[in-house]
């Protein structure tokens, strides 16, 4: 809403100057953003919030800046000088909706010149952002601007009938509004028609026929008021949001209908001649009473915390138009005003009197909550699962959680959550999959030459129901692709592979209490057949791992580049235990390390080696790791050291007891077990 | 030589001669005196003396010598310490420990000392002479059992970079909810959270906006269906909260929401909201005004002026905004404040008496206040960032920076 300063002094001294005032509209709520000199003008930009459409014109805002300055409102005053015809004779008004249309009043004025308005009034309505059209429409556009009622004028010879009838639009009905388009009414749209056909699109936007025109004598001044709701209402399905709109869903003052007409009819008549005909046509068949709002004084310090003196609260609300009266040493009967609408409890009341009061100058106090145990706080473990990845090197990603749906197909057959008004189709759903998300990341990084990426989300992903609410699940997306470590003077540069990123997973998955956790064979619509697999525990799948397929990459333009890729439940990790570490004693006895040189067929996977040995149940068996794998044909061996569809296998075994210093016929007892376990997997001992 | 050379050679010094001072205690009683009287105690005790056999060869190994002569004195000295007929550490386990073992150990002690003095054989003299090598210099470093280290010290480019491991990062919105979290974990709130795909009733309705409001419209809402949306800001958590647990409830809701805005600069179709509540029986327009300053004070330093002012949002009454003093210019006007010296940070109020029957909770009984905050903007006021579209395109050069 622009404010012209000169105008609003037309109303009320402003005692300060604009910096100051600007602030101080602040204080009360009414956000004057910014400020320009036009002319000797200067105009305010002023937020007004959606509730306070009483602040949508000059004298509303005059109104908080007298109660702001304890100044006087110059109060609303219009004298028709009306001619001794009576205004019933020339034109009729019925209406037959009174619920969306609760007041309508009329003026009619005779032999007008419509012409160019006055320099003045121009340059008021260009300040204040409104286009000059004619001396009578510029008028209304006047009174809109300064009372905050819109109004309207019709031609009233082109109303057939000379009849105004407010009802509802027949479904199909056409009407071409003055902004040219030709529209389809619908039966809940209101208009205002003649005898026979509609004029306006009520409380929205007058029609092109009945509109006033150069040769426009006689005008029918429209002065109404209609429920917000249906103008809320045609004004979406028209899609047409103006001026008058703007003002009447958010509830216009019923009161103000006949002061405002007057105002219009006085300066018409000043400025474009013409005889006002006696009397208001004023059709408000159910005059509307505001009921008064009881308010405690306890009220007001329950709220507030804070002692509003008598004085005080009855000032503010006196100055912004409420009737108080005190009721004995408790408290007030307060009755709103027509034109404050938003004002229908007690805790209304309050923000008025905390509003002028200054929420600066009431009190403030920190206090901590009362300690209260909550069970089912995730927090912690995410913190302690992010913390393990950044350790491992991963960076956090937020992408967008919305997929083309078809992309979203090639990562899983869940069903996406589509959107009703997506943005884009890039948008239109929200995704099932996080792990397209993820690829798209990679891509953007290499992309802008970044090649060594190690990326983890903690997101959600969306599927849709058959009923209610869709499901969300929480997941934890890894990716990879590039080096581990870049070449330095320090280290060879190493390609990331499936095992750091199975290594990764294990370092999380480590952080919890998980039963049975096992490592098994898996497939997933986006990964490299037969090269990825699945951390499973109990009977709940964790985690999915492998590299991003071919084909996919390709389509991706991945520059070529291995993508490795892990979708882990983060709902499932989650409601796990965070592992509790438990001590146990150091052994004080020296380790035992025996290195097995094993030929053994590829077709048997280590995780079948792993577990013979660790089925033997030898007690001071510590750890079982690989030390070195050759293939046939590795040039450091003698030719066919390794026969072919084999490989060798350096294993490192260690022993230790915690009572005892093993003795070497001991270890070798055990050794010679290990072997014998081996052997029906095929394994041989080399060398 | 630097002080700090020399300063590095006196601990490990001190700490050896330390254990070898317990050992040779040790060897010169009998195991009655050492009140060792099970085979585990005796098991122990060898470790311990196996363990100090092997870490003193190392140490000679990796200390080397700086000639033949220097080295066959070591040599020498290590290998009397423990081999030496008399008053060496084996003889005297021998006579003091063996020979004097009660009968019913004797067996035991007999078999760990037969394995110390197979043991012992990697300090004879012929077999260190070969693990010993002669270092260039006589100062070299005595700490250091790696070799490279010692012999190369001159060469050693100490300017040369750091081996630097690369780490992770945390993205600056999780940095600036966490951030968010613990200050008002610290004044004892909880944590909460809700679905992002959301009803209508809990978007809206339930917070007072009904669909006949023009406030409805100031929330730019992504449609599933009539019914659904994606969520336009985190407060249907409190609707959720306050059904779930009731009152006293202070609680903080962070999360995702979305708009149906097209991205620029300064808009996101997806972005975070950071949202408190507090309810209880006693709870005023003060305790909102001042555990905000204090949050803020924590958040942008103390050192912020803080301000409310009047604004509006269905769902509380009386609401406002909080506005703090630039921290860019401190409040003198720049381009991020737009000249002005104050910048809005969040709005808040004290929760509507509809909202709390909504969530279930009397409101003639209870008050509370709320707020609610967009952690992209904290973040972008925190670390100086112009343009919110960096947040969710994952630039590695834009992580790395956190
Ligand atoms: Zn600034």
């Amino acid at each position: 809403m622009k404010v012209s300063l000169n105008w609003l002094k037309e109303f009320v001294e402003v005692p300060v100057d604009t910096r100051r005032l600007k602030a101080d509209l602040v204080s009360i709520g009414l956000n004057a953003e910014s400020s320009q000199a036009v002319g000797e003008d200067i105009v305010l930009d002023v937020e007004v919030t959606s509730n306070r459409p009483d602040c949508l014109s000059h004298y509303g805002v005059a109104r908080e800046v007298a109660a702001l300055y304890r100044k006087r409102l110059a109060p609303l005053e219009f004298i028709c000088k009306e001619s001794s015809a009576p205004a019933s004779a020339e034109a009729s008004i019925d209406i037959l909706n009174p619920k969306l249309c609760a007041r309508y009043c009329g003026r009619v004025i005779r032999g007008v010149e419509v012409k160019p308005s006055p320099d003045w009034l121009v340059r008021r309505l260009e300040a204040v952002g409104q286009r000059s059209i004619n001396n009578v429409a510029d008028v209304t556009n006047y009174v809109l601007m300064e009372l905050g009622h819109p109004l309207h004028a019709f031609d009233l010879t082109r109303l057939e009938g000379r009849k105004v009838i407010v009802r509802s639009a027949k479904a199909g009905e056409q009407l071409q509004t003055l902004d040219g388009v030709s529209r389809t009414l619908v039966a809940t749209d209101l208009v205002i028609a003649d005898a026979t056909r509609p004029v306006a699109l009520a409380g929205v936007m007058g029609g092109e026929k009945s509109e006033i025109s150069d040769n426009t004598q006689t005008i029918l001044l429209e002065s109404a008021w209609f429920d917000p709701v249906s103008i809320r209402r045609t004004s979406k399905s028209q899609g047409l949001h103006t001026e008058a709109s703007h003002r009447f869903e958010r509830g216009a003052d019923i009161e103000m209908a006949p002061v405002a007409l007057d105002r219009a009819a006085v300066l018409i008549a000043q400025l474009a001649g013409g005889e006002i005909l006696r009397g208001v046509i004023d059709v408000y068949p159910s005059p509307k009473i505001r009921t008064f709002i009881e308010l405690h004084r306890s009220e007001i310090q329950r709220v507030l915390g804070a002692e509003v003196p008598w004085e005080e609260v009855e000032r503010v609300l006196r100055t912004l138009g409420f009737q108080v009266e005190r009721r004995g040493t408790e408290g007030w009967r307060v009755t709103p005003p027509s034109f404050r609408q938003d004002v229908e409890r007690k805790i209304d009341l309050i923000e008025e009197v905390a509003r002028h009061y200054g929420y600066n100058r009431l009190p403030s106090r920190v206090r901590p909550a009362p300690p209260r145990l909550i069970a089912g706080q995730t927090r912690n473990k995410e913190l302690e699962i992010s913390s393990t990845l950044v350790a491992l090197g991963y960076r956090e990603i937020i992408p967008s959680a919305m997929i083309d749906p078809e992309e979203n197909a090639k990562f899983t057959e869940r069903p996406p959550v589509p959107l009703e008004n997506p943005l884009s189709q890039d948008a239109a759903a929200m995704r099932s999959s996080a792990v397209p998300s993820m690829v798209h990341t990679l891509k953007w990084n290499l992309d802008r030459y970044r090649s060594d990426l190690r990326l983890f989300e903690m997101g959600r992903v969306y599927s849709a129901r058959a009923k209610g609410l869709p499901e969300e699940r929480r997941v934890l997306v890894l990716g990879a692709t590039g080096n581990r470590e870049p070449a330095s003077i320090y280290s060879a540069e190493k390609k990331i592979d499936f095992h750091d990123l199975k290594g990764d997973i294990e370092e999380v998955l480590d952080c919890f209490n998980l039963p049975d956790l096992r490592f098994e064979p898996a497939a997933a619509p986006y990964l490299e057949k037969g090269s990825a697999g699945r951390f499973v525990s109990g009977e709940a799948a964790l985690a999915i791992l492998g590299s991003l397929r071919a084909d996919l990459a390709d389509e991706y333009k991945l520059r070529g580049r291995t993508v490795w890729l892990a979708a882990i439940e983060l709902d499932a990790l989650l409601s796990a235990a965070l592992r509790q570490p438990s001590y146990k004693p150091i052994s004080k006895f020296p380790p035992v390390e025996r290195d097995f040189s094993l030929v053994i067929p590829r077709s048997t996977p280590y995780g079948r080696l792993q577990e013979a040995i660790r089925g033997l149940g030898i007690e001071e068996l510590r750890s079982v790791a690989p030390v070195e794998r050759r293939l046939p044909g590795d040039k450091e061996l003698p030719e066919g050291a390794i026969p072919p569809g084999h490989v060798s296998l350096l294993l490192r075994i260690t022993f230790q007891s915690p009572t005892r210093t093993l003795a070497s016929d001991e270890v070798e007892t055990q050794s010679r077990r290990i072997v014998a376990a081996l052997g029906p997997l095929g394994v041989q001992i080399r060398g | 030589m630097s002080e700090s050379e020399t300063e590095n050679r006196i601990p490990p010094k001190k700490a050896r001669s330390r254990s070898r001072m317990s050992i040779d205690d040790k060897t010169n009683k009998t195991l009655k005196d050492l009140d060792v009287k099970t085979p585990e105690a005796i098991g122990e005790l060898f470790a311990e003396l196996s363990l100090a056999l092997d870490s003193e060869r190392q140490h000679l190994i990796g200390e080397g010598a700086s000639d033949d002569h220097e080295r066959a004195q070591k040599v020498k000295a290590l290998r009397d310490r423990w081999l030496a007929r008399k008053g060496g550490q084996v003889s005297l386990i021998d006579e003091n420990w063996l020979k004097k073992a009660p009968k019913e150990l004797k067996p035991t002690v007999g078999r760990a000392f037969n394995q110390l003095r197979q043991q012992s054989a990697s300090v004879e003299t012929e077999q260190l002479l070969q693990d010993v090598p002669i270092r260039g210099s006589a100062t070299a470093h005595p700490e250091t059992t790696k070799a490279e280290f010692g012999v190369g010290r001159p060469s050693v480019d100490i300017t040369l970079p750091g081996y630097r491991r690369p780490l992770g990062s945390i993205h600056p919105v999780t940095r600036v909810m966490r951030e968010i979290e613990d200050i008002f974990l610290g004044l004892g709130f909880s944590i909460e959270s809700g679905p992002e795909v959301e009803s209508v009733y809990y978007s809206f309705d339930a917070l007072n906006i009904p669909e006949s409001h023009p406030a409805r419209d100031e929330w730019d809402t992504l449609y599933v269906n009539s019914e659904t949306v994606l969520r336009p800001h985190t407060s249907p958590v409190q609707i959720r909260a306050m059904k779930k647990h009731g009152a006293p409830l202070y609680i903080l809701c962070p999360g995702k929401a979305y708009r149906h805005d097209n991205p620029d600069s300064t808009h996101a179709t997806m972005f975070h909201q950071v949202e408190g509540l507090a309810v209880d029986t006693d709870i005023t327009f003060a305790d909102l005004k001042g555990t905000l300053e204090y949050f803020a004070k924590k958040f942008f330093g103390d050192k912020i002026k803080t301000n409310f002012s009047p604004s509006f949002f269905p769902f509380t009454e009386p609401s406002g905004e909080l506005v703090i003093s630039c921290v860019f210019c401190g409040g003198e006007g720049c381009r991020v404040c737009k000249e002005s010296g104050w910048v809005e940070v969040m709005g808040c109020g004290m929760v509507h008496p509809e909202v709390l029957r909504h969530g279930g909770i009397d409101p003639e009984r209870y008050s509370g206040w709320a707020f609610g905050l967009g952690v992209e903007r904290f973040a972008m006021m925190k670390y100086d960032i112009n343009d919110i579209q960096l947040f969710h395109q994952g630039d590695v050069r834009f992580l790395e920076q956190f």
